[in-house]
């Protein structure tokens, strides 16, 4: 085996260094484990939600290295070096993200367990480039399943922090 | 829904990566992992080894040649496809197609050539393949090979890659003039894979179509040609009797599958409606080009 | 002269909180839930795993019918991290069956465990439980657990179900009709004579599914010292929970149960009385039940007897019940209002190996066995003059049940609402109702938003029928039928009182005002222009949200005061407010609501509230937990009952303290004053230390209070109808099949609204789900009832791409009792699926029986492709 290589023995454990919400972690896990799991289970951050595991209803939604992933379709291993903002990090020093205000002044969540993935993916959308149409908005939302509001108490919040973010910048 | 063990490898060089492969039976390659992860935490597929390629440098370019190929290498995202200017102009109907893949967060992950290589039949990349007479360039142990589309596709979620092989880039042909072409698909909603859909690539010299190809994909157990209708329209201006002849021709060849989403009869219909669409569009700009 | 009711649009102010005291119901004040589920700092019951926790998996059958000849688990038991595998025999050694909650006069229901030993009835059917040091541990060793089956007949269809040579799902019931009954008001006979035509359609509904986004999940909690169970879950029903794992978890042997109970004399003493305290002056009422109903049960299924004394005895001989506690749940739509088999299987393996069990459902297992839904067919004939006067009705519904009932609220309860809710606001002078329910080898039916909204669906499409056969407007024969002010009283066919919060005909004629119908011509002529075809839906229902007082009665004689909502209010010794509910929230925001409504009785400000729920310990006694439209009308009542007479007695203590009359007291901004000197005012913490001082503290739920008040608001009391119009808009692309919703607009009347933007995104949510099930949804299964949707992949649930902005109109109709808030969060899903096939209908100019319509199928049903 080259030295290139890092190869786990199945059932081993991993030890992945990343970083997330701007704090630099190691944290040993079994191999097979997904990101979403080393959060939840390893790191105690359990505001990213499983909802299907299969890359479907997007409430797993994470940002990793500014773009917005889906945590149950990467393994932890995949993260290794990775900078890694979860729901958890988006307020600074409690004050909130623009995109969590604009979801609470519009009534934007119900039960809210998708709540996390919309907003990460929100937040990474507007990141990537704030001047976005309802249109826009709709289908970079698209793939974030939510069962309670019908979507459009979320578009209207995502619209207002476009409002938002115009205005600051 | 856990994924069963594996054993997990994250080479830094390429020749690492294929060592690993060619003495592992029963390993996997992972790139993006937006196709192979659902399935193993499905518990559909249990490989024994997962070779992360993520580490491999080179793996992540996209390259223009002088004469207009666009060669994607295999850690490409459909996202930087998305992005690309240099896809946008050389290789238009792969931008063109890229947005329709899943949503965004799975396009940031998975990659053009992973979506070749998992060969889904209703996926778009393996049409765009096809229409385009792409280039597999797969490599391992024993050396490179160059795979054609035409032959690189043999079944249901299956290639003519070699298990201990690589799909190391693909390579989009330049363009010859009067190219023009066309992405139309129709699925249940935003994102999902499509009912059917159609990657059409024509060539228009003076409102004459001197070449087509018909891609389909969702409409059988591999992105399929049909070259039945692609020679009805060469010669025609793919317009009228020819069009409606073409699109005889693709309701007498596919045979798609049912399932919950469609019906054959419906798959078949909207095969028909989606060579009508794509002609048109792909005649469309070819005028608009002109003009 | 003003009118009663109030219109105004669905948009709302978001700058109202804290805009002042007395005021806080009717804005849309900003949600008290989201400080916490903003941030991430929810707690689902996911996110608690206690150190050592283990974790379970099941292990389900691949067959949708099957014996179940063996079970080897030796080789998951070996697997490292495995610390047991339980399988059917096991659980029937250490578990009670479950029970019929619910008896209707004819109707089986079959004793079954938690997991199966013997047969195995859909696909997804447990039949072992793996716990194991991780879920993904646990995974592995259910794939080595080494079953082997007989397959038997699949039964995937109503159609094979009522063959009676069907191989029958429960052997006892002889065949797959569980129940039969037909039921007549007025002269159905003769007015189907006498009318000038009768017209007969069959209208399908296939298989939908809740679908929460979080699963269903638990967490059994033992004390290794006290063994003492504690359980967290994801229920709507926390003290449902509690009593069905005492009932059904532990087996004790009879002459055990006996021996408790008669040795518990503490115990049975206090049984006894809180059964007292909570039948009151209900006994009556309890006794008038159908005793028919239990003798049949009886006779088919002899060991209910047995069981249930044994049971009985059980649960009055112990003191040991869990701790139930639910905090943040991820949606419900009915589906965690059942007590699952998987809980009590869970709850059952952690007693008997004395160790913390998580279990969290998987997404493929939500799908086969988290609830299933709405699989009905209703043939209605419609008896009516040429002059388009309908006067007779005659439905005969089938549902398919699944496998195993719903427990404790499935297809009988609701086959019950849905004869009672059929004939609608209409002035049917004659109905005639023949109900079954059939067992099939598919999941469990289970409550889903409305759970009876396919005799709305039915109605509405057939009316439609019949306005088209005639040659009336959509609206006309609405109009022209439905009850009006010019009416009341009056009552329904079926029983239930109809008053002026009957507001249906008023907001199917404001939405045609909305509509604007005149540009309707216009619409059509540009979709043709575009290769498309437009066309309008209107639906209109009323529903019991809570209903008039004698509405249960009506759907279940005797069982009425099930549906009473206890609530208490207090002052802590410190000062602080708590209002304490038996509502079960998960995600109908009841802590900005109820804080609105407490705030505005008790003049303090929202944050000042704390909402006690969800905690057995804690919250009142309530079977029911949150559902059937419940939480404004009947939760809401009790919250501002109680929160008026918590308002008294407080006044009364600060009026001794400023000697004034409690007339002249009044509080302001959390100031207790004589009105017009709010410089000599008194907080609540200086009245609540002066009760301290005075040695005049009370008991509260859970300790010492400065004041403590309980009180029940009685369904029997108030209540009214909730009522909309739906008005939907659809293109159908002629060529593709695909249907977009251009436009949609409800006109609802849920009475005077606690919280707008909450009503709009309740009446948004419920429209969702009714597009999704027209167009997107269908938990499919083939023939032999092997699914065919178990993933997101096939299961699709509409995104914000599919669903269009959706137009809210308020209607306010006042009811004549004192508490006029009236239930919102059923209607959108009742309306939706009639006003959009309707729609579709109308544009496609075929009729449309079946309610799911997929592109294919509306392709199909224009006669453009064949049907395979």
């Amino acid at each position: 085996m080259s030295d290139s290589t890092t190869h786990v023995a199945i059932g081993g454990d991993i030890t992945i260094g990343c970083t997330v919400n701007g704090e630099a972690v190691a944290v040993q896990v079994p191999v097979r484990t997904s990101l979403s799991d080393m959060l939840r289970a390893a790191l105690g951050l359990t505001g990213t939600h499983l909802g299907c595991e299969h890359g479907v209803c997007g409430a797993c939604t994470i940002i990793v290295d500014g773009a917005a992933v889906r945590s149950c379709l990467m393994l932890a291993a995949q993260a290794e070096g990775s900078d890694i903002r979860t729901i958890e990090g988006l307020a600074v020093d409690g004050r909130w993200h623009p995109v969590q205000t604009a979801m609470h002044d519009h009534h934007g969540f119900q039960c809210a367990f998708c709540a996390p993935g919309f907003m990460m993916t929100a937040v990474a959308m507007l990141e990537d480039d704030p001047n976005r149409s309802e249109q826009e908005i709709r289908e970079e939302l698209g793939g974030n399943l939510c069962r309670c509001t019908g979507y459009e108490s979320i578009v209207d919040g995502v619209l207002a922090a476009v409002a938002t973010l115009r205005g600051a910048s | 829904m856990k994924a069963p063990p594996f054993a997990y490898a994250r080479p830094t060089t390429l020749d690492g990566a294929l060592e690993l492969l060619s003495t592992h039976a029963d390993s996997k390659v992972l790139a993006g992992g937006q196709s192979l992860l659902p399935v193993m935490n499905l518990r559909l597929g249990a490989p024994s080894l997962l070779v992360d390629i993520s580490r491999i440098p080179m793996l992540d370019r996209i390259v223009v040649d002088d004469d207009g190929a666009v060669t994607i290498g295999a850690l490409v995202t459909h996202t930087a496809v998305e992005g690309s200017a240099d896809i946008a102009r050389h290789a238009p109907l792969v931008a063109e197609a890229a947005p329709y893949i899943g949503h965004r967060a799975i396009r940031n992950r998975g990659t053009c050539v992973g979506s070749i290589a998992h060969a889904d039949p209703a996926a778009e990349m393996p049409a765009v393949c096809l229409a385009t007479d792409a280039i597999m360039i797969s490599t391992s142990t024993h050396g490179d090979r160059v795979i054609p589309a035409s032959a690189f596709f043999t079944g249901f979620l299956d290639t003519a890659l070699r298990d201990d092989e690589l799909l190391a880039a693909v390579r989009f042909p330049a363009s010859p003039p009067g190219a023009t072409g066309s992405v139309v698909e129709v699925s249940r909603r935003h994102g999902d894979y499509a009912l059917a859909g159609l990657v059409c690539r024509l060539v228009v010299e003076r409102g004459t179509i001197t070449d087509a190809a018909l891609a389909y994909f969702g409409v059988g157990p591999t992105a399929e040609r049909v070259p039945e209708a692609e020679a009805l329209l060469v010669g025609s201006d793919g317009r009228g009797p020819a069009l409606d002849r073409a699109v005889e021709a693709v309701e007498a060849t596919l045979d798609p599958p049912s399932d919950v989403h469609g019906t054959t009869a419906y798959r078949r219909h909207l095969a028909g409606v989606l060579c009508r669409r794509g002609v048109a569009d792909a005649i469309a700009r070819s005028t608009e080009e002109v003009a | 002269m003003t009118s009663p009711e109030t219109h105004h649009t669905g948009t709302f102010d978001t700058a109202t909180q804290g805009s002042g005291l007395g005021a806080f119901t009717g804005t849309s004040v900003k949600r008290v839930e989201d400080h916490r589920l903003l941030v991430g700092d929810g707690r689902y019951v996911a996110d608690v795993v206690p150190p050592g926790c283990l974790h379970a998996a099941f292990v389900r059958s691949p067959f949708p019918h099957a014996r179940l000849t063996g079970i080897d688990t030796s080789e998951a038991t070996r697997l490292p991290g495995v610390v047991s595998v339980i399988t059917g025999s096991d659980i029937e050694e250490l578990t009670n069956p479950f029970l019929p909650f619910l008896a209707l006069p004819g109707l089986y229901t079959p004793l079954y465990h938690s997991l199966s030993s013997e047969r195995v009835r859909f696909v997804g059917d447990p039949v072992a439980l793996v716990v194991a040091s991780s879920r993904a541990v646990a995974e592995d060793a259910a794939e080595l657990v080494d079953v082997t089956y007989e397959v038997l007949d699949g039964i995937g269809t109503i159609d094979r179900a009522l063959d009676p040579e069907s191989e029958p799902i429960w052997p006892r019931a002889k065949n797959n009709l569980l129940y039969d009954r037909t039921t007549d008001h007025g002269d159905v006979e003769g007015v189907f004579a006498d009318a000038d035509h009768v017209f007969t359609e069959t209208f399908r509904c296939p298989r939908q599914s809740n679908q929460p986004m979080e699963t269903r999940g638990i967490l059994v909690e033992v004390d290794s010292v006290t063994g003492a169970v504690s359980v967290r879950a994801a229920t709507q029903a926390p003290h449902m929970l509690r009593w069905q794992i005492a009932a059904y978890a532990r087996k004790e042997s009879g002459p055990q149960s006996i021996r408790s109970f008669l040795t518990n004399p503490e115990r049975r003493g206090a049984f006894l009385a809180a059964a007292k305290a909570f039948v009151g002056d209900k006994g009556e009422a309890l006794q008038s039940s159908d005793s028919t109903a239990m003798q049949h049960q009886l006779k088919t299924e002899p060991r209910t007897a047995l069981q249930m004394v044994r049971t009985g005895a059980q649960l009055l001989g112990r003191d040991d019940y869990p701790h139930v506690d639910a905090d943040d749940i991820g949606g419900g739509f009915g589906a965690k209002g059942s007590v699952a088999r998987e809980e009590i299987a869970v709850a059952a393996a952690a007693l008997a190996i004395g160790r913390s069990i998580q279990w969290i459902e998987d997404r493929m297992e939500n799908l086969m066995d988290g609830g299933q839904a709405r699989e009905e067919e209703l043939t209605l004939s419609i008896a009516c003059d040429a002059d388009g006067t309908v006067r007779g009705l005659d439905v005969d519904l089938v549902l398919d049940q699944g496998a195993y009932p719903g427990n404790p609220v499935g297809a009988p309860i609701t086959v019950r609402i849905m004869e009672v809710m059929q004939p609608g606001a209409y002035r049917f002078e004659a109905f005639r109702q023949r109900s079954r329910i059939v067992a099939t080898n598919k999941g469990k039916y289970v409550a889903y938003r409305g759970p009876w909204a396919n005799e709305t669906w039915a109605r509405e499409r057939m009316i439609n029928v019949v306005a088209r056969r005639l040659g009336l407007s959509q609206t006309e024969i609405r109009r022209k039928n439905m009850y009006g002010d010019e009416d009341w009283p009056a009552a329904m066919l079926t029983g239930p009182a109809l008053d002026v919060t009957c507001s249906v005909r008023k907001t199917l004629e404001r939405a045609e005002e909305l509509a604007d119908l005149d540009r309707l011509d216009a619409l059509r002529a540009d979709a043709v222009s575009r290769g498309k075809r437009l066309g309008i839906g209107f639906a209109s229902y009323h529903e019991a949200a809570p209903g008039p007082p004698d509405y249960f009665e009506h759907v279940n004689p005797g069982t009425s005061a099930l549906l009473d909502q206890p609530a208490t209010a207090s002052v802590s010794v410190d000062g602080t407010i708590q209002i304490w509910t038996s509502q079960m929230p998960h995600g109908q925001s009841h802590e900005t609501t109820y804080a609105q409504l407490a705030a505005d009785q008790l003049g303090v400000a929202i944050e000042d509230i704390e909402l006690v729920y969800g905690d057995t310990s804690r919250a009142p006694f309530d079977l029911l937990g949150t559902g059937g439209s419940r939480g404004g009308p009947v939760g809401g009542g009790a919250v501002r009952k109680v929160g008026r007479h918590l308002r008294s007695v407080v006044v009364a203590k600060a009026a001794d303290m400023l000697e004034a009359s409690v007339d002249d007291v009044t509080i302001e901004r959390g100031n207790i004053h004589v009105a017009g000197v709010p410089a000599r005012g008194l907080t609540y913490a200086e009245v609540a230390a002066r009760v301290v001082a005075d040695g005049e503290t009370v008991d509260g739920r859970d300790g010492t209070y400065a004041f403590s008040v309980d009180d029940t608001y009685t369904s029997a009391g108030d209540g009214g109808w909730s009522v909309a119009t739906h008005v939907c808009w659809v293109e159908v692309d002629v060529e593709t099949g695909i249907v977009e919703i251009p436009r949609y607009l409800v006109v609802e009347d849920c009475g005077p609204i606690i919280n707008p933007a909450i009503v709009d995104g309740q009446v948004r949510g419920g429209v969702a789900q009714g597009i999704g099930a027209v167009l997107y949804e269908r938990a499919a299964y083939d023939e032999q009832a092997n699914p065919q949707a178990s993933t997101y992949m096939d299961y699709l649930i509409p995104t914000a791409t599919e669903i269009p902005r959706i137009e809210v109109d308020h209607m306010e109709t006042l009811s004549p009792g004192e508490n006029d808030h009236r239930g919102v969060g059923e209607g959108g899903m009742i309306g939706a699926p009639a006003a959009i096939t309707n729609a579709i209908e109308d544009a496609i100019g075929v009729t449309v029986n079946d309610q799911h319509l997929p592109p294919y199928r509306i392709l199909e049903l224009m006669g453009i492709i064949r049907p395979d």
